[in-house]
């Protein structure tokens, strides 16, 4: 009976929270035109940045320093989970090996999600996508890896240092903007050294958007890949 | 030196943060003195900011990339932010010594870069100038401190985090529909720019998005009834977490508060908000109280006196009049000192004695006398006795309470504060004439952090001009909403 | 009634269920999952904002010109608001297990009780 009281409670709230909300979001009238930096961002992108794909230009180089936030948000999950779940003795819990499909697929198709994975990243300024998906693909080949055999494991201090060394490059990548060009981010291989100016549409442009994109992807996919080790491990009692 | 390299104060924790697995892999016992190192040096950093800033009046503005606001992102670290800038540098240095005397649960590496984000999310924080940046570190800030609550894993510790966390979550997913809502009103993320826009948005729109922009804040700036998370959360957190959380994280919250409030005061529906707001306020106030005095575990008890400070300074803040937000930050600074002195020292009891709890406080004058002087001390001057700092700032928010036409909300707030008297002359009492004990050695660096607290308070309880003064001009960085405009340098967008 | 179209009714259901599962639900797991479910929502909503009928995905090459892309700015937002919502679901999990591991229960009123 209470317990009916509640959810009956919360339905009532809910709705008219929804009601609220929606009534709100009847005055932002949708499919029309209301840009205003956005389209500040669509003229001039190819200009200043020299990628064609708008969206990570705005992610990488016009609000770079949210994408920064970002990797240190991931940054901190992965150092959380590998705070909360630290055992000083681990090992993994498996008892079920792969099937012959899981354990034949992985090996022969783990080359290949790597090499996905990386020409994701790469190709960050060309196409959607970016370092994040990048990131996440490779992590995937790593879980296929842990999920067909029971006793592979990530070599974990090498991850970790990797990460830690990643992270580094790119606030690195920001300080040296700050020394070239006078400020924090700023993109010194497209604006200073004008590197691929010819080349718009092409591989080799984007100034440092595939450099910055080819660390983040790295980092994502080390990070990922450790999370996912620590949570497939338990505690080995002595 | 540029101003730009302002930037550093950004830069400096998160390359470090990022330095600390390779200096483990190096060696382990280093990783604690790099700690300390960097905050060292990141008090340098926010000591030359403050000073810039304050010698010559005008912000340091860096712009992220070269690109101007609206187009990139934009730093605005204005009178208000290097004070809070320097406030939590130098506390974090305290904090860290601390740390490196108390934390032993495993992996300290972990924990010590836990540390330098939770520190940087603050940072962060308060010296944006673009509301979705603004965001961003909110959640740095959030994640880190869902960790370091869960730090010494034990049960009370993790069902403090979850609770914490499932707050935290539903928090920052009203703030982001807010602004999804305001974006999609004006088509911009700059606060100086949505500062100019903010008339001419559709009333409705602006309502529903302001609140809750505000109701996504209320949950790091532990306002009733979304603090039900903070009491658990300080109690079960690592002593020199919770100094952290008490000093400057819920700071930052407030202050992204009243940023956003006092930027979108051309909206139509501000003053129903605002009314809304002190209701909040005054509720957060007595019902802290209240729970307070039933209290047994002294760290509990301290961290409800916290969050019924913290009510007081944003019912100042909420007042909406140039006089209340004056009193708002006096307040936050005197806050900030007196919590952190408290939250060490009970910290250090809890650390040398095995407990927190009433009876663990007990001659605790004969015991450590250092530690109870330094408590006492920090009590009084929490209830608000003259000629300690608290009482400067209470009286203000009072008369400026009293000014708008909250009588109400005063004669409340001055009811708490009775009940605040109660409680912690009874701790007083119980430290200097209950029980007995021997002494207890006490460390001579963290007797001299105490000791330093102690001064500022009494120096500022003495002379409060000075403080007042700063405290003024930070203010005004907020709710001078022209000026902030004018100091950013917008460039001209759009049809 | 209000006239909304139909992708933001969608999205703030999806908030709507999210949240009532938060809410009501006693399971760890389940609130956990309501809470992705709520940011899920979120995301959705924010593109929405973004998008302009009509026009097409802002990759300016083969013939999008600058006036036939949608709004760069939503999309990029969500990006960094998914990686966030995955770093909290990774925290909100580890704690999960610590919870097992202490109350070997995974329901909040269980757990109550055992606190005492």
């Amino acid at each position: 009976m209470v317990s009916l009281l509640k959810r009956s409670l919360a339905i009532i709230t809910l709705l008219i929270i929804g009601y609220w909300v929606a009534q709100a979001f009847a005055g932002v009238p949708f499919g029309q035109d209301k840009m205003l930096v956005g389209k500040y961002y669509l003229e001039n992108v190819v200009n200043q940045t020299g990628s064609v794909n708008a969206v990570t230009a705005v992610v990488v180089n016009y609000r770079g320093f949210d994408t920064l936030g970002e990797v240190t948000v991931l940054f901190i999950a992965s150092t959380g989970v590998g705070a909360l779940l630290w055992r000083r003795k681990k090992e993994r819990t498996a008892r079920t090996e792969g099937s012959i499909v899981l354990k034949t697929g992985t090996r022969y198709l783990f080359p290949f999600i790597l090499v996905f994975g990386a020409y994701i990243f790469i190709h960050g300024h060309l196409t959607p996508g970016g370092g994040f998906p990048g990131g996440a693909t490779i992590a995937t080949g790593f879980l296929l890896l842990y999920m067909a055999f029971i006793v592979y494991e990530i070599p974990h201090k090498s991850f970790e240092v990797t990460e830690g060394l990643v992270g580094m490059s790119y606030v690195i990548v920001g300080l040296i903007g700050l020394a070239i060009g006078g400020y924090f981010l700023y993109d010194w291989i497209w604006q200073t050294w004008h590197v691929g100016t010819t080349n718009i549409g092409r591989l080799l442009s984007g100034g440092f958007i595939p450099v910055i994109y080819t660390i983040i992807g790295l980092k994502v996919g080390t990070e990922l890949s450790g999370i996912i080790d620590n949570m497939l491990k338990e505690e080995v009692r002595e | 030196m540029n101003g730009q390299y302002a930037a550093l104060i950004i830069a400096l924790p998160l390359i470090s943060a990022f330095f600390i697995p390779v200096i483990k892999a190096a060696s382990k016992k280093a990783v604690m003195p790099f700690l300390l190192l960097v905050t060292l040096l990141q008090v340098v950093v926010a000591g030359w900011l403050f000073k810039e800033v304050y010698t010559s009046g005008k912000p340091i503005i860096v712009m992220a990339g070269k690109w101007q606001p609206p187009i990139g992102i934009d730093l605005y670290i204005g009178h208000f932010a290097a004070l809070f800038l320097l406030i939590i540098a130098v506390i974090s240095f305290f904090t860290a010594y601390f740390s490196m005397k108390s934390i032993k649960v495993e992996p300290v590496d972990k924990y010590a870069m836990l540390f330098l984000l939770l520190m940087l999310g603050a940072t962060g924080m308060i010296a944006t100038g673009d509301i979705f940046n603004l965001f961003v570190f909110m959640e740095i800030t959030a994640i880190t401190a869902y960790a370091l609550t869960a730090y010494n894993k034990t049960g009370e510790a993790a069902e403090a985090s979850m609770k914490y966390m499932i707050l935290g979550g539903i928090g920052s997913s009203f703030f982001l529909i807010g602004i999804a809502l305001i974006y999609g009103a004006t088509g911009t993320l700059n606060m100086a720019q949505l500062a100019q826009l903010a008339g001419n948005i559709n009333p409705t729109v602006a309502q529903v998005g302001l609140a809750l922009l505000v109701f996504g804040l209320a949950v790091e700036a532990e306002l009733f009834p979304l603090n039900a998370w903070a009491p658990d959360a300080y109690q079960a957190a690592p002593h020199p977490v919770t100094v952290m959380f008490s000093a400057f994280v819920v700071k930052a919250g407030l202050y992204a508060m009243a940023r956003i409030l006092y930027l979108m005061q051309d909206v139509g529906s501000w003053h129903s908000v605002l009314r809304l707001l002190v209701i909040m306020a005054t509720l957060t106030v007595v019902v802290a109280e209240f729970s307070a005095l039933r209290q047994n575990d002294v760290k509990r008890m301290i961290a409800y006196s916290s969050i019924s400070q913290v009510g007081m300074i944003a019912f100042a803040i909420a007042l909406g009049t140039q006089s209340g937000i004056d009193a708002g930050v006096f307040h936050m600074v005197n806050h900030a000192v007196v919590k952190a002195l408290l939250f060490i020292g009970v910290g250090y009891v809890g650390m040398k004695l095995g407990g927190t709890t009433l009876e663990d406080f007990e001659g605790l004058g004969r015991k450590m006398p250092l530690t109870a002087f330094a408590i006492t001390v920090g009590s009084l001057s929490a209830v608000g006795i003259p000629l300690f700092n608290i009482f400067w700032s209470k009286i203000r928010i009072l008369l400026a309470g009293v000014a708008a036409g909250y009588a109400w909300g005063v004669a409340l707030i001055l009811g708490a504060s009775v009940v605040e008297a109660v409680y912690y002359i009874r701790l007083i009492h119980r430290m200097w004439f209950g029980g007995s004990g021997e002494r207890v050695s006490e460390s001579l660096v963290l007797g001299a952090i105490m000791l330093f607290l102690v001064a500022v308070i009494l120096v500022i309880g003495f002379y409060p001009n000075y403080i007042w003064g700063i405290a003024q001009k930070a203010g005004a960085d907020i709710f001078d909403v022209g000026r902030y405009i004018s100091n950013v340098p917008l460039l001209e967008v759009g049809a | 009634m209000i006239h909304i179209s139909v992708y933001y009714f969608g999205a703030i259901s999806l908030i709507l269920i999210g949240l009532y599962a938060v809410l009501v639900k006693k399971n760890v797991l389940k609130m956990l999952i309501g809470l992705s479910i709520m940011e899920t929502g979120v995301n959705l909503l924010l593109i929405s904002v973004g998008y302009i009928s009509g026009r097409s995905a802002p990759i300016l090459s083969e013939g999008v010109t600058p006036g036939r892309a949608v709004d760069p700015i939503p999309q990029a937002l969500v990006l960094t608001a998914i990686v966030i919502g995955v770093a909290t679901t990774a925290m909100a999990l580890s704690v999960a297990i610590i919870l097992y591991e202490k109350y070997n229960t995974l329901n909040v009123e269980e757990m109550r009780r055992l606190r005492g």
